[in-house]
């Protein structure tokens, strides 16, 4: 009886999984061809679970051009920077400057270029203010952008039309071959592979063998713990959302709402000045900090959340950490523990992987 | 055995859900419906570069440009018959530089372009009482321009992707000149937040008659001076994301007062 009703269970789940594919297939808008091979993605133990793109599922190829894509200068209209140009892998892809000239106008952005990792977790907004729902449609912001990359997507899909091994590769991944929506695709398939979790903190966390903590590392853990962690939350060290931490009092609506933040996307007045909480890891070589770089090292930032407060009706209630009143305090001792933990949260292994480096090179 | 039974279940649900969808569409037939959005200014038919006065405001248009969507035909029992992938651009307009334009190649110059029309194919024969549609894009494609159905496009200059860095459709384009007789403005009313997304319901004033052998159309007027009714154009001659109460009125313009069924046939 047991044995038989192991096989009606059996058969219930085949089944089962035939009707949930035969309805997933109606919705997809790629079906995996037998060339492709799937990829589920690497989660670091101590990681949350991951959301999977239905719309864009992962495949080997699919990121591997992406990351073919992510490095190639073809895609900026002057055919001279890549994404790569502003997001460095050994700055955990970040690009070491406030506000960048990099782009195609010369022209200095207002806003300070985002690290790039861990974004298969980013699922509350990209950009500083999250105007962005997904990687797919953000990718079409920086590559358009008059200041940034600014390519025509025509003049895009022409120049890798004329390359035969992206015509070969892109028609391995999607069945329409190399378009501009296709670029896009590829592109979030390998940004969602950029995870970092291979820091000394995650061996430790993971108690892997010889893995430990300096008695001032484990001190500045727990000072983040109590002080830093309900933004910059879990094992991302980001909770994903929005925050006034007071770094300006006013919120004027100069260059399209640029210093609102938050609110220029909900228009909801409670979000004015807020911004998405960048995670700590890798902080150490993501320097300079805030939404435009206006930090350029940790002890300006450690200064800040002490002594720099600015108030405004927005200003994060999180911050009132000091008898109630605004500000963190620290004590040398203290300060120096957080910044020996934010060391241990550098993720060596991911700023040299090579399997992540410009396959171009 | 509980468990046996709770995936039974479960896979009974998933059937619902799976048939569902086909519910509401029902592409099984042989007629065809030419939809017609004809653009007017109150009486007068529309035209670009030509002056249209509307309480004191004279307004000159260089484009007029809308995503029409989820076009849906009610049926005189109540049937509702989807349009699947139904994403059309609807213009009137001159030649459009392309955002990300940065030299001389031809593809980058969207042309001149004029679209009234949409024919609706594989309508099953019958009699039908009314017509839904919707302005703009619903927020599953609106929120990811990676996903594609019908004629939505990232390459024709009706997506914004760097204006406030809400990557997605502009749902309504309407640009020019206003001048209220003294002072003459560069005009760009637009709309497209999730919020903007509005659906119309119109009752047809007869019975459209879809058969086989014969053709049957629906015109529908698009009254561009109804698009601003309500607002101050010569103090927000530019309409954007940065100005979302008004833009939220001039989408609910479009929900309520632009359009309206001019003929069936």
């Amino acid at each position: 009886m047991i044995g038989k009703c192991a096989f009606l269970r059996i058969a219930a789940l085949f089944f089962l999984l035939g009707v949930a594919f035969s309805c997933k297939k109606e919705n997809m808008s790629e079906e995996i061809s037998q060339a492709l091979h799937a990829v589920k993605l690497q989660v670091p133990v101590n990681f949350p679970p991951v959301m999977e793109h239905v719309e864009n599922p992962l495949t080997k190829e699919g990121i591997e051009l992406g990351r073919m894509l992510f490095y190639d200068v073809r895609l900026s209209g002057n055919n001279k920077i890549s994404c790569a140009s502003c997001h460095r892998q050994d700055l955990a892809f970040s690009d070491g400057t406030a506000l960048t000239k990099v782009g195609v106008s010369d022209r200095a952005l207002t806003r300070h270029a985002p690290v790039l990792f861990n974004l298969a977790w980013a699922e509350n907004g990209l950009f500083w203010d999250g105007g962005s729902k997904n990687l797919e449609s953000q990718a079409l912001g920086p590559l358009t952008s008059a200041d940034e990359m600014f390519q025509d997507l025509n003049v895009l899909e022409q120049e890798l039309k004329a390359d035969p091994d992206y015509v070969k590769r892109f028609g391995i991944v999607f069945k329409d071959g190399v378009r501009s929506v296709n670029v896009i695709k590829a592109l979030s398939q390998f940004q969602r592979t950029l995870i970092s979790g291979t820091s000394k903190y995650d061996q430790y966390k993971r108690s892997e063998p010889g893995a430990s903590l300096t008695e001032s590392e484990l001190l500045g853990m727990n000072l983040v713990n109590t002080k830093c962690k309900a933004c910059h939350r879990g094992e991302l060290f980001t909770d994903n959302e929005y925050h006034n931490n007071g770094i300006d009092a006013t919120f004027n609506d100069d260059h399209e709402g640029i210093y609102q933040g938050r609110f220029r996307v909900t228009f909801n007045p409670l979000d004015l000045g807020k911004f998405k909480t960048p995670s700590l890891r890798n902080v150490l070589v993501t320097a300079p900090y805030m939404h435009d770089g206006r930090f350029k090292t940790i002890d300006e930032v450690l200064d800040h959340y002490q002594s720099g407060i600015k108030i405004s009706p927005t200003t994060d209630q999180l911050l009132y950490q000091n008898q109630g009143q605004v500000g963190i305090p620290l004590t040398q001792k203290e300060r120096q523990a957080i910044i020996a933990f934010l060391g241990t949260l550098t993720d060596h292994e991911f700023i040299t992987n090579k399997k992540i480096s410009n396959p171009h090179e | 055995m509980k468990k046996l039974l709770s995936i039974i279940g479960l896979s009974a649900l998933l059937f619902t859900s799976c048939s569902k969808d086909k519910d509401a569409v029902t592409l099984q037939g042989e007629g065809k419906v030419t939809l017609t959005m004809d653009a007017v200014f109150g009486n007068q038919d529309f035209a670009l570069n030509k002056d249209f006065k509307s309480s004191g405001i004279t307004y000159n248009f260089n484009k007029f440009r809308y995503w029409l969507s989820n076009v849906v035909l009610v049926s005189a029992t109540g049937q509702e018959v989807k349009i699947s992938g139904s994403y059309y651009l609807m213009e009137e307009t001159g030649e459009i530089k392309l955002t990300g334009v940065n030299n001389d190649l031809p593809t980058t110059i969207y042309p001149a372009t004029k679209r009234e029309n949409v024919v609706l194919k594989e309508i099953p024969a019958g009699n039908y009482k009314s017509i839904k549609f919707s302005v703009g894009i619903d927020q599953k494609y609106n929120d990811n321009m990676s996903l594609q159905s019908g004629e939505l496009s990232q390459l024709n200059g009706m997506t914004n992707v760097s204006w406030m860095w809400l990557t997605s459709y502009i749902f309504t384009s309407a640009a020019g000149k206003v001048s209220d007789g003294t002072t003459t403005k560069n005009m760009l009313l637009e709309t497209g937040l999730n919020a903007n997304y509005k659906t119309i319901a119109l009752d047809l004033p007869k019975s459209l008659n879809v058969s086989a052998s014969e053709s049957a159309s629906i015109v529908v007027n698009a009254d561009l001076s109804k698009v601003a009714d309500g607002i101050d154009v010569m103090t927000n001659p530019v309409v954007g994301a940065s100005k979302a109460t008004v833009m939220a009125a001039v989408a609910n313009n479009y929900a309520t007062k632009v359009f309206t069924v001019k003929s069936v046939n």
